[in-house]
């Protein structure tokens, strides 16, 4: 019996027929538990199984050999565009809360495919910044090929994105013709666009109490309308939704602190933040990370007083921080700005790649999932040809939940059958216009 | 015959159509007849009798009084049913995709001379303007019934089933409402919702509001002291039979994803509906059980430079080559699906269906797909669809089977009554002007002066409909010119120059013609060279 | 100057014998700083220190791009000329000398096309010099509008970017580019050759390739109609040109040519047809290319390929006519969606195999200090990476006819280099020091203040 037990227990994993994949002998880039080189992954199914040295794979693992090669965790970017049908603004509103992104996603913008190919594994889709409040972001895998439904992250936290500064006070934006510039027009506005978003979501909730408690007392009442923007805003004072917030400059980021703890809600996440290296013990004080992109300054007045070393200065301030793209080019080289941290501030190596990874993982709360390469973990993971923080070095694969999503010696060989199957695909559109051209001669 | 002709002729400048007829009783025999209820009829009957039908089979009896209408070689269907369309409104402005725009707010973009939005309680019935010759260009192509609703806006109203026969909107009325029809249509910039994902916001917030007003009324009515009395909202009343199920909701929707999200919406609100568009429907052809589906079959088109052929995504051509099938699909896959125009022109209604018969759907099927299906989606079978006694005399009579490449209606019975089509005015309009034709037609011989030599080039050209068509030949290749007019002196026209290496671009051809030479500019990326040459014959 | 453990105290160089001068002089600025604005374009940073003496780098890797790289060097400098590069050369006994060990020694890099000093803040119109309006300027120069004194210079040097080639935009023909050093007080200080050419941004049928089902046939037919104008506007100016300087030259030759008065426009661009001033063609897709190369065979213009993102669709037209391209920026995006997600990647390995000349350009301003990273990336799909230096430092000389000044380190030529940590198209390596000109560069910026003051909040 005991026997027969066992046997069944070992035959159980390819029942489940849970594909088994080894990396093996790559110097790991753990982020969460040092280098380990000469070292081995195990992935089962979805899951990383096994990380270290010595670690055995069943004899029907498929294997990849990376001697000479990296492995590092799939890049996390807390701020992206990509996936979006339409404008990623709704223009129209200040606030514009009720808005979101998992209503206009879509999966065949190759901007997702090409950040595959630089590392990168996972974003925060988010709105524009055209309002103080844009809308509900997305939480995604770029999992290329894979229908959209698929590519948002199931259990992941329900995000809202904020802007302040120039963008949503329209600053540099001409009303289109016949239409009048809109409140705000100054940053005195957007926090009183925010602060009012907020007071009337607090009326909201108590009209709805109220309501709630006249129907326990069987008293005659309308429920008030449903409004969206409103149970959105509720949502976030019940702590249900992460704030995002674009912001540059050091008072405005301040502002938003100081509203937040004035009016009982917590900002997750301020992003650009390129002020916030100013005041980045008050940033920690609040609890907010940050997510900035390390070198682009000087395009709009208010990143003028950008510098490289905002990461450093941020980390060494106890600010959760990472990098992230704002940009479908940045975001297939965002190891690159992680290496910047180095270079600008002396961030030492492990939290360079920390940036990239887990602390971007941790801003939106799946660092329980993702972020490293730990068992337990999501098998997100991608080979690098060398160091990647490294310019020279380059991705040869890239893997989310231990499914191969971007290989580069795939992609070389795909090169030729795609140009063979448009090339096919044209002329028979051609033989077909001319046939009929022919039929339709008397 | 002649009288007939003479009659034609006659009606050439009325503008009533009408072939007034006193008894109304017709036999039409000898065609084959195709009733879509059951197997196609050689040598048929159908009688029809006080608009309605009153037998059709194989052999019914004819009543004495009938006339009777002798169509040997001929086919009879039931009159088709466009399930789709915007006829009567204003087209909806030609959208650039819905608007690009990262980071900051999104650019200006002006859109001038929109018409009103329409709204839930919009009525197409009451505001279609159906023209003569909107109904007539219908009818040549053998559509008689038309689902109708404004294109534009998001909420576009509720539409109206109307029959292209004669007389006022009120007597050509099947249903009305049939459905509430809405588009996912983003407005201009700075209204709200000038977004894809605002819209889906829009619909769903509408919705609850409408919840809301139901509630709120029927506790007001019940008992109003105390209580804030609701405000009167027509757009929110309008929506009672829809969140009541009893009025579907028609989901305007292209792609997959559109299609998707339409079909989340419906899910979250509890929604009885129909997808139409749908062109990507092959994709997700499994997922619409019991969703009707009505696929639009403006299936879309190459571009005409072979460059910019190349130029497009594979994605972009693999769809272009797919969404043909997805009337194929949508059968084998038991759904429940109809062809229509969508935002497609008359004369794109019949290839589009060819299109689709090329592309896997049986005859039988495009046929059901025009005629009961439509029916049976809208809830109108028990009136139209099929040559079935006690049904709408909707019936056309085509020269070949309906569905041939160029198998033309010759014949069309609205609510029983026939209803001249335009092609037998034209062919006595053209047989009185015989032999005027265009001072252009023919055969020239170009001979193009560019700095590196002459180049000669063959063109044979000819006036139809108003529109110069042709092709050229020659050292830069063949094929059709494109963009042609002629004013009677000037003439303007496109061919796809290729060189000696087969890249091909644009030669645009400017001139006039005096007598038997013309003479003009051809422009070029390379340049702008003088033309000259003569008529051949 | 030692091997200064703590990279992570920010890049301030240090000569040998203590506090550098740039360290005290840093303090004053910093201090002025505080009191000044953050209005735009103050750089409060010196131009350049004017010290031009006599300098040698001992003990370093010298990399000379142009032969084998010198394991424990020595690199003189006297007067801003190289006078000795060598395992062992002699040190003059007046010389300033920095220990070297552990450093590298590379020229100064060269950015083929950037906007430094052209702008300060994009969204800032004030600010904004880089195109002038209409379609026809050859007439403008960068030359004139350059800002010494922008933020974006000592932001850009001290990573090692000691020149670039300033371009205007905008239009069709945008104007004449200058190649400048960024140390100076004045423009003309700043200049090093100008014009080096007058830029022509080709016109194309779209601003992006055809990607979704065609829409509308009339707008189809507006874009054709105003691309075929807009080239026939271009012919006609050159056409123009070429009378005009058929006819200048005939009145020079004889003053019985009857006078006429001078278009300034048309004078710019004589050179241009006359084939003595280059043209650099901005393209990239190969539709694009070949109507520009098409139209320059039709002028006999002497020709620069810029962008060119299908370069590798066109080789042989492009060998053919032993047309050098300037490649990037390479930190971009292909343009359609089916473009191979590595083409700007690989492009340069591309020209390298066939033997076409090439440099590297970042088509940037504010990120012009990224130009060695730009080049990184080509190294990392297949160029060679001495191949990926010389991008940045030979081949640009070779290419803007500086060669005998700038692009390697050999005696006689420009001392413009720069000390190094690394290899400078790592992004770890911190650039110690920069010289150009033979001058000591201040090596503060504005974001190495900023960082500075905030380090010091209480």
């Amino acid at each position: 019996m005991r026997k027969t037990l066992l046997a069944l227990a070992f035959a159980l994993p390819l029942f489940a027929q849970e594909r088994v994949t080894l990396i093996r002998n790559a110097t790991i880039l753990t982020v969460t538990n040092g280098v380990i080189e000469n070292g081995s992954v195990l992935i089962r199914g979805a899951k990383i199984a096994a990380v270290g040295r010595d670690v055995s794979a069943p004899a029907n693992a498929r294997v990849i050999d990376a001697t000479g090669k990296f492995v590092m965790p799939g890049i996390i970017d807390t701020h992206s565009h990509a996936g979006v049908e339409g404008s990623v603004n709704e223009v129209s509103l200040p606030n514009t809360g009720m808005v979101r992104i998992q209503d206009a996603l879509t999966n065949d913008d190759i901007s997702a495919y090409r950040q595959l190919a630089g590392g990168t594994t996972a974003a925060l889709i988010l709105h524009g910044s055209a309002n103080a409040i844009g809308g509900q972001s997305q939480i995604v895998k770029w999992k290329w090929g894979r229908p959209v439904s698929e590519w948002i992250v199931p259990d992941a936290p329900r995000t809202i994105k904020f802007a302040l500064g120039e963008n949503p006070k329209s600053a540099n934006f001409r009303p289109p013709e016949g239409q009048q510039r809109q409140y705000p027009a100054t940053r005195m506005g957007v926090e009183e666009v925010i602060r009012k978003s907020f007071t009337d979501a607090r009326d909201y909730m108590a009209a709805w109490d109220e309501y709630e408690a006249k129907r326990k007392r069987n008293e005659t009442a309308i429920p008030p309308r449903r409004d969206l923007l409103m149970e959105t805003m509720a949502d976030i004072l019940r702590g249900k939704i992460d704030i995002h917030a674009h912001s540059y400059r050091s008072d405005e980021i301040v502002m938003l602190l100081n509203l937040a703890d004035e009016m009982g809600f917590k900002v997750r996440e301020l992003q650009h933040v390129l002020e916030g290296y100013k005041v980045a013990r008050e940033i920690a004080k609040h609890g907010a990370g940050a997510g900035t992109f390390i070198d682009w300054w000087g395009y709009k007045a208010e990143a003028y007083d950008a510098t490289p070393y905002n990461v450093a200065l941020m980390l060494r301030n106890g600010v959760l921080t990472s990098v992230n793209s704002d940009s479908d080019e940045l975001a297939r080289h965002l190891n690159h700005d992680a290496a910047k941290a180095i270079k600008y501030g002396g961030v030492s190596e492990e939290d360079a790649l920390r940036v990239c990874t887990i602390n971007a993982a941790k801003q939106l709360r799946l660092d329980h999932r993702i972020g490293s390469i730990e068992a337990g973990k999501d098998a997100d993971l991608v080979i690098w040809t060398g160091h990647p923080l490294s310019t020279y070095s380059r991705v040869e694969t890239t893997f989310i939940e231990g499914e191969i999503y971007f290989d580069r010696q795939q992609d070389l060989a795909r090169r030729e059958a795609n140009r063979k199957e448009k090339e096919e695909r044209l002329k028979k559109e051609a033989d077909d216009a001319a046939k009929t051209k022919k039929e339709r001669k008397p | 015959m002649k009288l007939r002709r003479l009659v034609a002729f006659a009606f050439l400048l009325s503008s009533v159509t009408l072939y007034a007829d006193a008894p109304g009783v017709y036999a039409l025999t000898g065609a084959t007849v195709h009733p879509v209820s059951g197997p196609a009829v050689a040598n048929g009957v159908v009688v029809i009798r006080n608009g309605l039908i009153e037998a059709a089979g194989p052999s019914a009896a004819i009543p004495p009084d009938a006339t009777v209408i002798d169509l040997a070689g001929m086919h009879v269907y039931p009159g088709l049913i466009d399930a789709q369309t915007s006829l009567g409104f204003a087209a909806a402005p030609a959208r650039r995709g819905f608007g690009g725009g990262g980071g900051g707010g999104a650019a200006a973009r002006a859109q001038t001379e929109r018409p009103a939005e329409p709204t839930p309680d919009f009525l197409a019935v009451r505001n279609a303007n159906i023209s003569d010759d909107d109904a007539e260009a219908r009818r040549a192509i053998g559509v008689t019934t038309v689902v109708t609703a404004p294109a534009s806006g998001i909420f576009n109203g509720q539409s109206a089933i109307v029959n292209l026969g004669s007389g006022p909107i009120e007597s050509r009325v099947i249903k009305s409402p049939a459905a509430l029809q809405i588009s996912f249509n983003p407005r201009s910039t700075w209204t709200y919702p000038d977004s894809l994902m605002g819209v889906v916001s829009y619909i769903r917030q509408t919705f609850f509001d409408a919840q809301q007003h139901v509630a709120a009324t029927e506790i007001y009515g019940r008992s109003p002291a105390g209580l804030e009395r609701p405000r009167e909202s027509a757009a929110l009343d309008a929506l009672r039979p829809v969140l009541r199920r009893d009025l579907p909701v028609v989901f305007v929707a292209d792609s997959e994803t559109m299609m998707r999200r339409a079909m989340a919406i419906a899910k979250e609100m509890n929604l009885r509906y129909v997808l139409s568009g749908a062109r990507g429907g092959y994709e997700l052809a499994s997922e619409l059980k019991n969703i009707p589906v009505l696929v639009s079959v403006k299936w879309p088109t190459a571009p005409g430079d072979k460059e910019e052929r190349e130029e497009q995504p594979l994605r972009v051509i693999r769809d272009r080559q797919l969404q043909p099938t997805t009337p194929s699909v949508l059968q084998k896959n038991g759904i429940s699906f109809a062809l229509v125009s969508g935002p497609g022109k008359a004369g794109d209604f019949l290839p589009g269906i060819r299109k689709a018969i090329e592309n896997g759907l049986s005859a039988e099927d495009a046929l059901r797909a025009t005629t009961i299906a439509p029916a049976r989606i809208f809830g109108i079978d028990r009136q139209l669809g099929s040559l079935e006694r006690g049904k709408i005399a909707n019936v056309i009579v085509s020269d070949k089977p309906l569905f041939d490449k160029d198998a033309k209606v010759k014949r069309v019975f609205v609510d029983g009554r026939e209803i001249r089509l335009p092609a037998d005015d034209r062919a006595a309009r053209d047989e009185a002007a015989a032999g005027a034709a265009s001072p252009i037609d023919g055969t020239w011989a170009l001979t193009v002066r560019t700095p590196e030599g002459n180049v000669a080039i063959q063109v044979t050209l000819r006036v139809e409909d108003g529109k110069l068509s042709g092709t050229f030949s020659g050292d830069r290749g063949a094929g059709d010119i494109r963009g042609g007019s002629f004013d009677g002196t000037a003439v303007d026209f496109t061919i796809s120059a290729q060189n000696n290496e087969a890249e091909a671009s644009d030669w645009v051809f400017r001139g006039t013609v005096s007598g038997d030479t013309m003479n003009g500019n051809v422009a070029t990326t390379l340049g702008s060279f003088e033309f000259s040459g003569s008529r051949s014959k | 100057m030692t091997c200064h453990p703590e990279r992570s105290e920010g890049p301030r160089a240090t000569s040998a014998g203590g506090a550098s001068p740039s360290a005290r002089l840093s303090m004053t600025v910093l201090a002025a700083l505080l009191v000044a604005s953050s209005a735009f374009a103050q750089s409060t940073i010196l131009n350049s220190t004017g010290r031009k003496g006599t300098f040698a780098i001992r003990n370093a890797t010298i990399v000379p791009v142009t032969s084998a790289p010198i394991a424990n060097g020595t690199i003189v400098f006297a007067n801003g000329v190289i006078t000795a590069v060598a395992a062992n050369a002699t040190v003059p006994a007046d010389a300033t000398v920095i220990d070297g060990t552990g450093l590298f020694v590379y020229p100064g890099m060269i950015d083929s096309g950037s906007n430094v000093g052209l702008v300060e803040v994009d969204s800032v119109a004030g600010t904004v010099d880089t195109s002038e309006l209409g379609d026809f300027n050859p007439n403008s120069q960068a030359a004139v509008a350059i800002n010494p004194h922008s933020e974006l210079v000592p932001v850009t040097r001290v990573n090692g970017v000691t020149h670039l080639v300033a371009t205007p935009e905008g239009g069709i023909i945008s104007g004449q580019s200058a190649l400048i050093q960024l140390a100076g007080w004045t423009p003309p200080e700043m200049v090093v050759k100008g014009p080096t050419a007058v830029h022509i941004r080709f016109p194309r049928l779209r601003s992006a390739p055809i990607s979704d089902q065609p829409q509308d046939e009339e707008a189809e037919k507006e874009l054709r109609k105003s691309y075929t104008r807009d080239v026939d506007k271009l012919r006609d100016i050159l056409r123009d040109a070429q009378a005009y300087g058929k006819a200048a030259a005939a009145r020079r030759a004889s003053q019985s040519v009857e006078r006429f008065d001078r278009d300034l426009i048309l004078e710019a661009l004589v050179p241009v047809v006359e084939g003595r001033v280059p043209v650099v063609m901005h393209a990239n897709l190969a539709r694009d290319i070949r109507a520009a190369l098409a139209f320059a065979d039709e002028f006999k213009l002497k020709v620069i390929l810029s962008g060119a993102q299908d370069v590798g669709r066109l080789l042989d037209d492009v060998k053919r006519r032993g047309i050098p391209v300037i490649l990037g920026p390479i930190l971009s995006l292909p343009q359609r969606e089916d473009d191979p997600y590595d083409l700007l990647f690989t492009n340069a390995k591309t020209l390298h195999d066939a033997g076409v000349p090439f440099a590297i350009q970042t088509s940037d301003a504010h990120n012009t200090r990224n130009l060695p990273y730009h080049a990184a990336s080509c190294a990392a799909f297949g160029l060679p990476k001495d191949e990926a230096l010389k991008a940045v430092t030979l081949y640009p000389a070779r290419i803007w006819g500086v060669a005998d000044r700038l692009g390697s380190l050999e005696v006689g030529k420009s001392a413009s280099l720069i000390l190094t940590d690394g290899d400078p198209l790592e992004i770890r390596t911190n650039v110690r020091q920069v010289f150009i000109g033979g001058e000591e560069i201040p090596m503060d910026s504005r974001h190495t203040l900023l960082y500075e003051k905030f380090r010091r909040r209480p």
